[in-house]
């Protein structure tokens, strides 16, 4: 009876007796929630443009992230950081398109998938050679402070920083969802994800794209790197929070940019709650890590496709 | 009837393997400028497999191509699609996720000026051009007379539609020859009516080229000014509808006369 009451009444109880708390657990999970979205989109692009899975994504945040930081540390200036590092995303994309995928088109998706792993554990290598694989902290200048809301039923605690973090990302991904939607490029970039040989027809040169694409994917990159390096410092565990992705691409759907956005708020916000008013009362807590593949899982029984998905998965 | 235009393409000697097989053998013809030139060939007899070399898709290990006078042998399908050579496919290749309209508007792609990463930078250039080519679109839409769906998603449309929004997106980009390739395969008899009458008007009004494949001979001898025959990759014979009827190799090669 103890165990019912804990898991079906207490956590709604607690859920209204104290209002305030439960939009703190809220807001905290939305905004690591955009994050998640942040790293999704970067696979969404690729996926969409390549059929490629591209297991490196995730590698993608942190080299963009190391690469970032280290220039900072070598005393150049964010911006001019920034820049660089984008310029170092878009050759990284170059290279990857010559040397991985223009030797391999054409052939089965679960061998570009196999590349895909394989530029990971390069990269991963590849960013320790470089920079060393120290935890280094972000320094840009993103206001971190704890702000204090005073809303009608109790007074809310939210940083200054998540604030921020979510409203950056929120900015990336509306510029893009409008990008791929109004302009030729992004015509041009659905064209080539829908039928190579007919978008070949009309005259889109794929390898093109391709480069532009995964330069915009590294670009993404970026910016989740640096919105989680600012939140936990620059450090190799970054791929693995980045694969939190997954859980959020198989909520969305895979070629769904809304997907991609919507999935990572669910996921964020639903861990939170579900750590704050489950999984410490029950299973003294530690259920972030977990609980979101467990709704991904459910998730393929019932909508394999996603909550935006075009059609079945059938590329990974 | 022949109408005797400037050579447009020329074919001369192409050969086409994959490994061991070979899939075209010394083939040669010329498509004239204003004609509908039909190829045909029963299947397997490298119908696709030319086109596929004509737009780029294929290189041919000999033989060269010749369009505009210009002679080549390695053509990107891109680069093809720049000098006017657009296509339409055997199991038609169309942006599924996208409208009609939207697919329509791929086929502008090339006569926008600005590139790329210009289209990406400068929102307003790409702004103005997107209007320029609505109107081109729009024509060919009115053409094809396929108002009604320009909003639907094309891959709810039916099939004989889906054909007609095809031959829409390669008459948007205003090509000099147009590949067709089995435009009116699976389709019945209203829809087969249709795709005539469009292909007709194309050639006709917009004085398009047209080189198509088709298995329909009832389509092939009313529509086509003259035709090629190709049987295992070989070419059986050229000529005017009524000539390639007439022709025993070609007789033989349909009714299935053993090859010795």
């Amino acid at each position: 009876m103890e165990t019912l009451y804990l898991i079906f009444i207490d956590p709604f109880v607690q859920m209204v007796v104290e209002p305030a708390f439960l939009v703190e657990v809220l807001i905290g999970g939305l905004t690591s929630g955009v994050m998640y979205s942040l790293v999704a989109l970067g696979f969404v692009l690729i996926f969409k443009a390549s059929g490629i899975f591209n297991f490196a994504q995730g590698i993608f945040v942190l080299f963009a992230a190391l690469n970032f930081v280290g220039l900072m540390d070598l005393g150049v200036h964010p911006i001019l950081a920034f820049v660089i590092t984008i310029g170092i995303m878009t050759a990284l994309a170059f290279v990857v398109d010559r040397l991985v995928l223009r030797p391999l088109v054409n052939q089965d998706p679960i061998i570009l998938f196999m590349a895909t792993i394989g530029i990971a554990f390069f990269l991963e290598g590849f960013g320790e050679t470089l920079w060393g694989g120290d935890v280094r902290p972000v320094r840009v200048g993103i206001p971190d402070e704890a702000l204090f809301w005073e809303a009608g039923f109790g007074e809310i605690l939210v940083q200054s920083a998540d604030l921020f973090a979510g409203v950056i990302a929120a900015f990336l991904v509306t510029t893009l969802a409008l990008f791929f939607h109004f302009t030729p490029v992004g015509r041009a970039l659905r064209a080539v994800a829908d039928d190579h040989q007919a978008a070949l027809s009309v005259g889109i040169p794929l390898n093109n794209i391709w480069v532009i694409v995964w330069a915009v994917a590294g670009f993404v990159a970026l910016a989740a790197g640096i919105m989680w390096g600012a939140k936990l410092g620059v450090q190799f565990a970054l791929s693995t929070i980045a694969l939190k992705a997954l859980p959020v691409l198989i909520l969305g759907g895979f070629t769904s940019i809304p997907g991609a956005i919507i999935g990572g708020l669910i996921v964020g916000a639903g861990e939170k709650v579900f750590e704050n008013y489950w999984g410490v009362p029950l299973l003294e807590g530690a259920t972030e890590d977990w609980f979101a593949y467990i709704v991904a899982m459910i998730f393929l029984f019932f909508r394999p496709q996603g909550l935006f998905g075009e059609k079945i998965i059938e590329r990974v | 009837m022949t109408r005797p235009g400037d050579i447009l393409l020329s074919v001369k000697e192409i050969s086409l393997r994959f490994g061991g097989v070979r899939a075209l053998t010394d083939v040669s013809f010329d498509i004239h400028e204003g004609e509908i030139f039909a190829i045909i060939g029963p299947n397997g007899a490298g119908k696709s497999s030319m086109l596929n070399c004509i737009n780029g898709f294929y290189h041919p290990q000999e033989g060269t191509i010749t369009f505009k006078g210009a002679e080549r042998r390695q053509m990107r399908p891109h680069e093809a699609a720049a000098q006017g050579i657009s296509r339409t496919f055997q199991n038609i290749a169309l942006f599924k996720g996208m409208t009609t309209l939207e697919n329509v508007m791929t086929g502008r792609m090339l006569k926008m000026r600005a590139t790329l990463a210009e289209q990406a930078l400068y929102f307003w250039r790409g702004r103005r051009e997107e209007i320029e080519h609505r109107e081109k679109v729009e024509e060919v839409i009115d053409f094809l007379e396929i108002q009604s769906i320009r909003k639907t998603p094309v891959g709810r449309l039916p099939y004989g539609l889906q054909k007609r929004v095809e031959l829409a997106r390669a008459l948007a980009a205003e090509p000099e020859l147009l590949l067709l390739d089995e435009p009116m395969a699976g389709m019945n008899v209203e829809e087969k009516e249709d795709m005539c009458r469009f292909v007709l008007s194309t050639n006709h009004e917009l004085g398009t080229t047209i080189a198509l494949i088709e298995h329909d001979m009832g389509v092939v001898m009313d529509l086509s000014d003259r035709v090629v025959v190709l049987d295992y990759g070989k070419k059986l014979a050229e000529g005017t509808p009524d000539e390639v009827r007439g022709n025993q190799d070609v007789i033989d090669a349909y009714l299935g006369v053993s090859h010795d």
